[in-house]
């Protein structure tokens, strides 16, 4: 996959003269209109919307009526097949570093065919610092919008449009993720925003939402004390260390005080009395690894707890978490959920987002989409366009991870129709289409996965003989073969977290 | 005072071998028994029980039936010996524990104790070393229960005890009037870790949440962050340092406030968010203030979520966290403002240190049924609460680390309040705090330490026949100029500071001394004397027509308050000139309209039906009583008012003492047959106040001591006899305290003010009269 090839170029050297893949991102960049962009600590987030023509076969039937007739003529097909142009609108996210950032803007600049484009709507803390650069490049004006907004708005978005957006993580479980049921009604929900401070925001409508708390111990917090107790500046780098420590040895536990348990408090002995209490009077060295753990023990308890109170507070079930402390770390996603079971008994479940880091482009696009009323049409994820959720247990892909750092892309296409359920389902919240879930039915995974790999040659087969008359669709069903067996192939190694709930056909 | 050379020898050397000064500390522990110990972290705490035997004055009249002599005193006075029960509460460095439990074992006469009960965490470690030493067996007690019990103890038994800390206010510490229920109340515990507990009675209370980002958090990280290994050192650190260097403020991501959110822009986005990406090298100042803010802020946002999701809006605050530190009792107290805007207060505790101990003590005391009696802290044995302000006294904080005191007397009668009063949860008794009032603290330390000399030889004159009273008198100056030294730096030491605790604190330290009644023979020789013109006042009065004589009643009442003792300005006049009379002071007094003039007023109502029945409160002996106070009420009682005359239980200055009014109703008695009758048909009844303070405080505090409130039969007097009229006179009674007290019958309020401070202040003279006469407003239903 040439995504890949971009990866690795990336990371054999930050050179911005890095050559983009035109086919692979920055896909229908000829009719891109409404741009919109957030810039973050480290990561960029682009989003444009774009028309996209493709083929669509018909059918049409022949005039029958004139010879009415006793026989059918046998020669005559029933009905005639053509192909046709279709236009259709698609939601185009790009996500790469912000080293990339001067080239990503080259490219958009040379491959900008439109022009009616003016303005850029610009989020996020960096959406300053690159202000210049792209009013210089683009020749659009920077149209700046409110961070938490445009969040809001793109969470709204999400967890209305992309069905099994929410989810569940549980380390040791069978399936890493569980998916959430997309529910009809999505307010109201309390969402954690855990960047370098943490937010918490109160959403009660698409356009009622209130920053109800917050807490200056956020991940800076967790990067700049982990950096001057480990000397390690790298954020990722604290995290792998983190998960390699023990932090008993650091924090004084309940046991270390009074022998075991304190049982008329209902304090389990294991539990954390203090947080470094140990290197308050042992004079020790401390490991990087133990203290690392320790400091994200700390962080990720104590935003679990508030995010408990303020839940139980506003008397709020579901809570999402987001944020780059979160983004894609399964170590603190990890101990947040963990965090959130101990202080709720499992009244309230921590929930991660797919497209979390997507949030505040989605947001700010759909700001400057307003006239078009996004909101009214139904929208549905492009599986063949989006890069899908990383893998998250680094040991099991770690070719796969390094793209990470590169790009990462979330394609929706506009459905022209509004879709409802059939109203005879007798309960529509709790109806589940799929009846076996791949994800956590690993047998019946491995088959299925086997069976449509098997059956990938018939497929291509099948396309070539669709179109004999066109002597490139044999190089297009190459294409197409080599796309799905790589998706299948993704969703083979990544079994346990892939990036969407799996199901049967 | 040698409680300051003990803090020396500590400090210069941590040798175990230091002398222990026995006579200021652990005192009077020959008849010591339940001992309670909690051994924290650095800090022990014991506890024990014991009694005291000090002196008390007292008269008997002599049997004067048989023939009136001249030249025999009217009564005599004779000094006896008292017990009453005493907590003592002492605070050590555990450094010191083997020296201080060699001191016991050899001190201890007493060998019924067999037990100690312990509490804390060292309780564990030390358990043999108590056994071995002083040979009691060591009984485990659990550390929250003896917090909680502590903490109910406290804030029950302890005016003043809670108080909200302001940095920058113009004192420090703003104490709370204490409520009569405690309950329900939450309790941050901010030790290694932080444990958040709601109490909602005695015995009933729940840990509800905690934190491991606690003091152990502050200390560990910035230890490892500083390499300052000393929590002290870290907070002196802390206080020097710029949080901004370190922490990522809301103005560093948006160069602003970020409006939308109500963020400003000096908030902290993100603590130490500036070391994720910056390389440079941070001080340590500017870490440990960030770390302190960090963990300040939020055990501030858990408390509020816990305290707004339980309902509570009373929040106090312990720990070794925030012990007497100031500077983590602020960032505490901001968070906490913050996070509520205003609507919950961060409140700390006096004696935080001990809530350990004294629940443990009070386990162990349980069939003793501590909580039946009232208790009050001793101003005398108890060191106070530290300075917190380290520039302010270094001298004074170094004692932090050595010895401080806690004791309780135990008072006899249980107190409850004037049933008259309007609103008792809103009383206050004091009419002008001084911890708030820099000029007025400033005037009455100066004027207490001018008025010492006197008071001192005063002592001495009053116990001639022994010859060691000049050493104890000096003892006596030495140790109360200390307090008032101490004051002075410190005004928040017991609470806030009131004329009225002034003058507690220098009876305690009079009592401490064996000095129980300084004034007991001045107060016999003024007696006798005024007594020898009763009739003709009587007389005089008698002649006048109505109207002229209810003035000449109250000017009399007025002219008789001038002589006062306890006033410096009275005191000099009587001193230079013996011969300074009645008359000579009802010409002394303002004429009207007065300071305050309710007269008319007065004198209208007196045109009504009469009073059912009068309490009168009292003030001093000799001329104000008896010249004073009885021609007043012997019309009152000609009207058909029955009258109570309540008096101080103990002496305080001159005032006088209900068993010196007994006596004196008596003569008056053999005297006056309007006083007669009215005492055989019990329409003049004598009662005690409880107090032994030249102030009153008419307020309920169960089951507290501190010598102030009303005793129990007064209260049932006032209530029996359907009280309509209540009358407070002097300076101390109805001006220092009560002046603005709201009673639900009508009141009158008289003094001359004795002091031309104060009269200034009030905008007059010295002498001018002050008579309130006060009617609630709305028609009460007494009966």
């Amino acid at each position: 996959m040439a995504l890949c090839g971009v990866a690795d170029t990336g990371s054999h050297s930050m050179d911005k003269s890095i050559t983009l893949p035109p086919d692979e991102i920055f896909r229908n960049l000829e009719n891109a209109k409404r741009f919109a962009i957030d810039i973050g600590g480290s990561l960029t987030k682009l989003a444009y919307y774009s028309t996209v023509q493709h083929k669509v076969a018909k059918v049409r039937s022949f005039d029958h009526s004139a010879k009415v007739s006793l026989q059918e003529t046998d020669g005559d097909p029933l009905y005639e097949i053509s192909v046709q142009e279709e236009i259709t609108a698609r939601l185009h996210f790009i996500k790469f570093e912000n080293a990339y950032i001067e080239t990503c803007l080259d490219f958009i600049k040379d491959h900008l065919v439109n022009t009616e484009t003016k303005v850029i709507k610009a989020t996020g803390g960096g959406a300053h610092k690159f202000k210049d650069l792209i009013e210089k490049k683009l020749k659009l004006k920077v149209d700046k919008e409110d961070e938490m907004t445009c969040l809001i708005k793109g969470c709204n978005f999400v967890l209305k449009n992309i069905p099994h957006e929410a989810f569940v993580y549980a380390k040791h479980a069978d399936s890493e993720f569980r998916f959430q049921h997309t529910h009809p009604d999505i307010f109201p929900y309390l969402l954690i925003n855990i960047g370098s401070g943490v937010s918490i925001v109160k959403v009660e409508a698409e356009d009622k939402f209130e920053r109800i708390g917050g807490s200056s111990i956020g991940g800076g917090t967790f990067w700049g004390l982990g950096a001057l107790l480990t000397k390690t500046k790298r954020f990722d780098e604290l995290l792998q260390l983190a998960s390699k420590g023990q932090h008993t040895n650091v924090d004084m536990l309940v046991k270390d005080i009074y022998g075991g348990a304190y049982g008329s408090l209902g304090l389990t002995g294991d539990l954390i009395a203090s947080s470094f209490g140990k290197s308050a009077t042992t004079d020790k060295e401390f490991s990087k690894e133990d203290m690392a753990k320790s400091l994200l023990h700390m962080i990720s308890n104590d935003i679990g707890q508030l995010a408990c109170l303020y839940a139980k507070l506003h008397n709020l079930t579901r809570v999402y978490f987001g944020g780059f402390f979160i983004r894609g770390h399964p170590v603190t996603m990890h101990t947040i959920t963990y965090s959130i079971n101990f202080f709720t008994k499992g009244e309230v479940q921590a929930l991660f987002l797919r497209h979390e880091g997507y949030l505040g482009a989605i947001g700010a696009f759909l700001k400057g989409a307003e006239e078009d009323n996004p909101n009214q049409y139904s929208w549905g994820e492009n599986y063949a366009g989006s890069s899908g959720l990383m893998s998250v247990s680094p040991e099991l892909n770690p070719i796969q991870r390094a793209r990470s750092g590169t790009f990462d892309m979330l394609e929706m296409d506009r459905l022209e129709r509004q879709l409802v359920n059939l109203p005879l389902l007798q309960d529509a919240t709790s109806y589940i289409p799929d009846t076996v879930d791949l994800t956590e039915d690993a047998l019946a995974r491995e088959y299925w996965l086997y069976c449509f790999e098997e059956a990938l040659d018939g497929v291509v087969k099948r396309a070539i003989a669709s179109q004999k008359d066109q002597p490139e669709a044999v190089e297009r069903a190459e294409k197409f073969r080599q796309k799905y067996r790589h998706k299948l192939q993704t969703l083979r190694h990544q079994p346990l977290l892939s990036r969407r709930r799996m199901t049967w056909p | 005072m040698a409680l300051c050379g003990v803090a020396d020898t500590g400090s210069h050397s941590m040798d175990k071998s230091i002398t222990l000064p026995p006579d200021e500390i652990f005192r009077n522990l020959e008849n010591a028994k339940r001992f309670a110990i909690d051994i924290g972290g650095s800090l022990t705490k014991l506890a024990y029980y014991s009694t005291v035997q000090h002196k008390v004055a007292k008269v008997r009249s002599f049997d004067h039936s048989a023939k009136e002599t001249d030249g025999d005193p009217l009564y005599e006075i004779s000094v006896q010996e008292e017990i009453t029960a005493r907590l003592h509460f002492i605070k050590f460095e555990n450094a010191y524990i083997e020296t201080c439990l060699d001191f016991i074992k050899d001190h201890l006469v007493n060998t019924e104790t067999k037990v100690i009960k312990a509490t804390g965490g060292g309780a564990h470690k030390f358990k043999d070393l108590i056994e071995k030493k002083l040979k009691l067996k060591v009984d485990k007690e659990d550390e929250m229960t003896c917090l909680i019990k502590g903490c109910n103890f406290v804030l029950k038994n302890i005016p003043h005890e809670a108080f909200v800390y302001a940095k920058h206010a113009d004192s420090e510490f703003r104490f709370q009037h204490t409520h009569p229920d405690i309950f329900p109340y939450l309790l941050i515990n901010i030790g290694s870790g932080v444990s958040i507990v709601k109490v909602e009675a005695e015995d009933k209370f729940e840990r509800i949440g905690g934190s491991s980002i606690g003091g152990g958090t502050f200390w560990g990280l910035g230890a490892l962050l500083t390499k300052t290994k000393r929590f002290d050192e870290l907070l002196q650190l802390a206080s020097k340092g710029q949080h901004t260097n370190v922490d990522m403020l809301v103005k560093d991501i948006y160069g602003g406030a970020y409006g939308s959110l109500g963020l400003t822009g000096d908030l902290i986005a993100s603590s130490f968010g500036k070391s994720a990406t910056t390389d440079k090298e941070f001080s340590k100042e500017d870490m440990a203030k960030s770390l302190l803010h960090m963990i300040s802020n939020d055990i501030g946002q858990l408390a509020c979520l816990y305290a707004k999701l339980h309902n509570l809006t009373r929040v106090y605050f312990g720990g070794f966290f925030i012990r007497g530190h100031p500077v983590t009792m602020h960032t505490i107290t901001y968070s906490i403002n913050f996070f509520t805007k205003g609507e919950v207060q961060a409140l700390f505790l006096r004696h935080e240190g001990y809530l350990g101990a004294i629940g443990a003590f009070l386990k162990g005391a349980e069939e003793d049924n501590p909580n039946q009696y009232s208790w009050g802290e001793n101003y005398a044995g108890s060191s106070g609460l530290m300075s917190v302000s380290p520039e302010l006294n270094p001298i004074q904080r170094a004692r932090s680390g050595t010895f401080d005191m806690l004791e309780m007397d135990r008072l006899e009668r249980q107190l409850v309040n004037l049933p008259l009063l309007q609103d008792a949860t809103s009383y206050i008794p004091d009419t002008v705090d001084l911890t708030e009032d820099a000029l007025a603290r400033e005037y009455w330390l100066y004027c207490f330490e001018e008025a010492l000399d006197g008071v001192v030889k005063r002592a001495i004159a009053s116990q001639k026949d022994q010859p060691e009273a000049v050493e104890r008198a000096e003892k006596f100056r030495q140790k109360y100029r200390h307090k008032l030294q101490t004051l002075r730096h410190q005004p928040f030491a017991y609470g806030s500071l009131t004329v009225r605790s002034l003058l507690d604190t220098r009876e305690h330290c009079l009592n401490e001394f064996n000095f129980p009644d300084p004034y007991s023979k001045i107060k016999q020789k003024e007696n006798d004397m005024a007594l020898k013109y009763y009739l003709k006042v009587v007389k005089s009065v008698e002649e006048l027509s109505w109207e002229q004589r209810q003035f000449n009643l109250v000017k009399g009442l007025l002219a008789g308050n001038v002589f006062d003792w306890g006033a410096k300005a009275v005191s000099d006049v009587l001193e230079s000139d013996p011969e300074f009379g009645f008359e000579q002071a009802k010409q002394q007094l303002q004429e009207r309209p007065w300071l305050v003039d309710a007269y008319n007023q007065w004198i209208e109502r007196l045109k009504g039906p009469p009073h059912k029945c009068a309490l009168f409160f009292v003030d001093n002996s000799g001329i104000d009583i008896i010249l004073g106070v009885f021609p007043f009420i012997r019309e009152l009682l000609i009207r058909g008012t029955e009258v109570v005359l309540a008096s101080n239980s103990g002496p305080a200055l001159n005032d006088v003492t209900n068993s010196e009014l007994q006596i004196l109703t008596e003569r008056i008695a053999a005297m006056d047959p309007v006083i007669h009758a009215a005492l055989k048909e019990d329409r003049l009844a004598l009662v005690q106040n409880g107090s032994s303070s030249p102030c009153l405080d008419l307020r309920k505090l169960m089951l507290c001591e501190v010598p102030l409130r009303l005793d129990k039969v007064l209260a049932t007097v006032v209530r029996e006899r359907g009280t309509d009229l209540v009358i407070i006179e002097g300076m101390g009674r109805a001006i220092h305290t009560n002046y603005y007290a709201m009673l639900s019958c009508e009141s009158l309020k008289l003094a001359v003010i004795k002091n031309s401070w104060l009269a200034d202040r009030l905008g007059g003279k010295i002498f001018s009269v002050v008579f309130k006469y006060e009617v609630p407003s709305k028609a009460q239903g007494q009966h």
